[in-house]
Parts: structure tokens; sequence; C-alpha cells
């Protein structure tokens, strides 16, 4: 997932909180007695959560209705495409391949993606590998899960990924560099007994 | 001019070699550690956007409906009477003000904390690659590693983040020798696992219940 996208996410989702609090909290506290300031909008707790005056005072004034329709139509729209690409995985389907003559070539994603996870799971020790692609053509990034056989030891299976798989997978798309999020789990077996 | 000659193949081939080792692991000594892993917040994002587009949505339609000189929607008027009617110390706008505000807090730590608690960062060993273990499988191995020391006849591991705790049930051998057994044995495992911190270890080894 792209990094803005993720900051993305993570500010709205805390501004929406940041709101969601200021409004509950203050209602919660002038409705349990807290005298609020002179300028703020409740005057004390038997004051109404949102008045008719309050609510139509704008709406004679030309700019109110423009105002809110606008507001309320780039609300929609920025929500909408915030929904679409959170729900959207992005997969690369083309990776730029230098052949070192100043030619280039496109090597499909998935099949660089199914060399690399046959490569990764021919390697000691590993069960399984699944691996996706993202990033841009010309700088891809890898994800790989690897499932792990109990004998071998975590750190000695990511040194070996390391060395020969991503390595691999690296110089054969003459790629400058391949940045890669591992993320490693076990098979799940039952405990063996020492006899 | 004497250039030591080798057989063809091996001088040809010697920059290749060197080409493709160049990248293997380079080992940072100090700066190693991996950061945590922050997870994307895909699905509160999903529902909160999922509740904005729905809200405005509906806003927007009834507002543009007036606007058209139709009437406004019952569920519109309906809201507009009781945000009119009901004074803050009115229970249901208390309840509702306490829930509005105790979700707000929830959204905002999710904002800000990394998440993804089960993931264990590893120690990075080349630039390019970030990897993290599960903590289910970081146990896993902990306990497959104390099933072979001998006199062991059962092993509960826990791992936290920081913590790894060996509860192992022995039926032969000194207690002790067990323990100092698993010991070096979990230490080197916990060395094996490669993490940026590795856990505390912590050995508990106690006699099977019930039998004399």
């Amino acid at each position: 997932m792209r990094t803005v996208l993720k900051v993305v996410n993570r500010v709205v989702t805390g501004l929406v909180g940041l709101v969601l609090v200021v409004l509950g909290g203050s209602v919660l506290a002038v409705g349990l007695g807290v005298k609020p300031p002179s300028w703020w909008v409740h005057d004390g707790r038997h004051a109404v959560l949102l008045s008719d005056a309050e609510r139509t005072r704008w709406r004679g004034d030309g700019w109110w209705w423009p105002t809110v329709l606008a507001a309320l139509a780039v609300l929609v729209l920025l929500a909408l495409w915030w929904l679409v690409a959170a729900l959207r995985r992005r997969r690369l389907t083309e990776v730029a391949v230098r052949t070192g003559d100043g030619e280039g070539a496109l090597l499909r994603g998935r099949a660089l993606e199914s060399v690399l996870a046959a490569d990764a799971g021919d390697l000691d020790g590993v069960a399984h590998a699944h691996v996706r692609l993202t990033g841009t053509r010309t700088a891809p990034e890898a994800h790989v899960q690897l499932s792990l056989e109990p004998h071998v030891d975590p750190g000695v299976a990511l040194d070996h990924l390391t060395a020969n798989a991503l390595t691999h997978a690296r110089d054969s798309a003459g790629l400058e560099a391949l940045p890669t999020e591992v993320w490693l789990r076990g098979v799940k077996h039952r405990a063996e007994r020492v006899s | 001019m004497s250039e030591p000659q080798g057989s063809d193949g091996t001088t040809q081939r010697l920059p290749v070699i060197e080409k493709e080792t160049d990248p293997v692991p380079v080992v940072h000594d100090g700066d190693g550690k991996g950061g945590r892993f922050w997870s994307a917040r895909r699905v509160p994002a999903g529902i909160v956007a999922v509740l904005l587009l729905v809200g405005a949505g509906a806003l927007l339609y009834d507002v543009t409906a007036v606007r058209a000189k139709r009437p406004a929607a019952h569920w519109r008027r309906e809201l507009a009477r009781q945000l009119a009617q009901r004074p803050l110390d009115d229970t249901w706008v208390l309840v509702g003000a306490g829930v509005a505000a105790a979700l707000g807090l929830w959204l905002i730590v999710l904002a800000l904390t990394p998440g993804l608690r089960q993931v264990l960062p590893m120690r990075r060993t080349h630039a390019d690659v970030r990897a993290g273990l599960q903590r289910a499988a970081a146990a896993m191995v902990l306990r497959d590693r104390a099933m072979e020391v001998s006199g062991v006849q059962s092993v509960r591991v826990h791992t936290s983040r920081t913590k790894a705790d060996v509860r192992a049930v022995s039926h032969f051998r000194e207690l002790d020798d067990v323990r100092a057994d698993l010991d070096s044995v979990l230490t080197d495992a916990i060395t094996g696992l490669g993490l940026a911190r590795p856990p505390a270890l912590s050995v508990h080894v106690g006699r099977p219940r019930g039998k004399g």
C-alpha cells in the first residue's frame, strides 16, 4: 500500500476521532454541570443541542445554501475517493527491465512474483512462500510471506532469502534495488517428543 | 606481464561472481534495529469512509431536494426537532455524547499507535529488506528447541513483545540440570530468531502433577 495512503488513513481517522471527542466530550461535560465559557455554543445544562434559531441563523443569506451544497459535495467526493483507495489492492502488472544496452523490456509482474516465490520456496526450511509486487514499474517493491518449517531458525531463513532469492530476482530483472518486506510465520505442528 | 594464468574459465567468471556476491547481507552492527511495523489501518479507515460517505451523501441529497422545491425528508425534520428539543442533561443526549467521545478516543488511539502487535521486527541485515516474525512462530520455534532437551516432557511457551516465558515439565533428571540446559538451548534459539529486540527469557521447570 502506498505510503501516502497510509498517512492519509491515519490523519483522517485521527481527525474524525478528534471531532468526536471534542463534540461528545463538551456535550457530556456541560450536560453534567460543568460551567462552559461564555463564548461556547451551549450556555448551560438546560440548553438544547441545536435550537431552531441557531440552525436557521444564516438561512436568509445568499451565500449559505451554495456553501452548504459545495461543502457536502466535496465531502462526498473525498469520502468516495478514500473508500475506493482503501478497498483497492494495488498490484504491479509490469516491471521495466534494463537489458544494459540502452534498450528496455517489460516483464510481467506475475511472472516475477511466481519466480521469486518458487525460488524462496526452494530454500531450506521454507514450506511455502507467497510474493506480491507493489510500487512502480521502475521501482518495484516486494512483499514476501514465508511459512517456515520447524527445524529452521528464522534468522537463518531470512539470511538465505536475502542472499539467494531476493538477490537473484533483483539481478535478473536488472533492478538497482528491490525494497522488500518479509513476514515470517510458522507451519503449525505438534510438539515432537524426545524418545 | 606474468599474470597468473589459470584456465580461461576462471578469469572470465570472476567478475560475474563478484557482481553476484556484492549484495550479500551487509550486517550493521549497532544500527541494525528495525523499527516497528506500522499497520495501514485499512479497516478503520474503510469504516469511517463509509459512514462519512453515507452521512454526507444523504444530507446532500436531501438539501438538493429541498432546493428543488420538494419537501424535506422525514428523518431530517425529525432530527432537527429532536436537536431543538432535547436539553443537554437529557439521559439519551448524555449517553450519545459519551459513546461519541469514547469512539473518538478509540479512533485517536488507532491513528497514533503502530498496531501489528503480533509481528516482531527482525534485525535488519540488509538495507533493502525489512522483516517481521509472527509472535506465534517465535513461540513455536522456542517450544521445538525446548522439547529437544532431554528430560523435558512438555513445554508451554508464551511470548510477548519483550518476554519469552517458558514453562517446562520434566519427568526425569535433576530439575536444576534441566533448567541449565533449557537456559543455554533457549538463549541460542532466541539469538537464532534474529529479532531486533530479543525477548528476555524466563524459564520455569516443574515436575508433572498428580504422579508420586
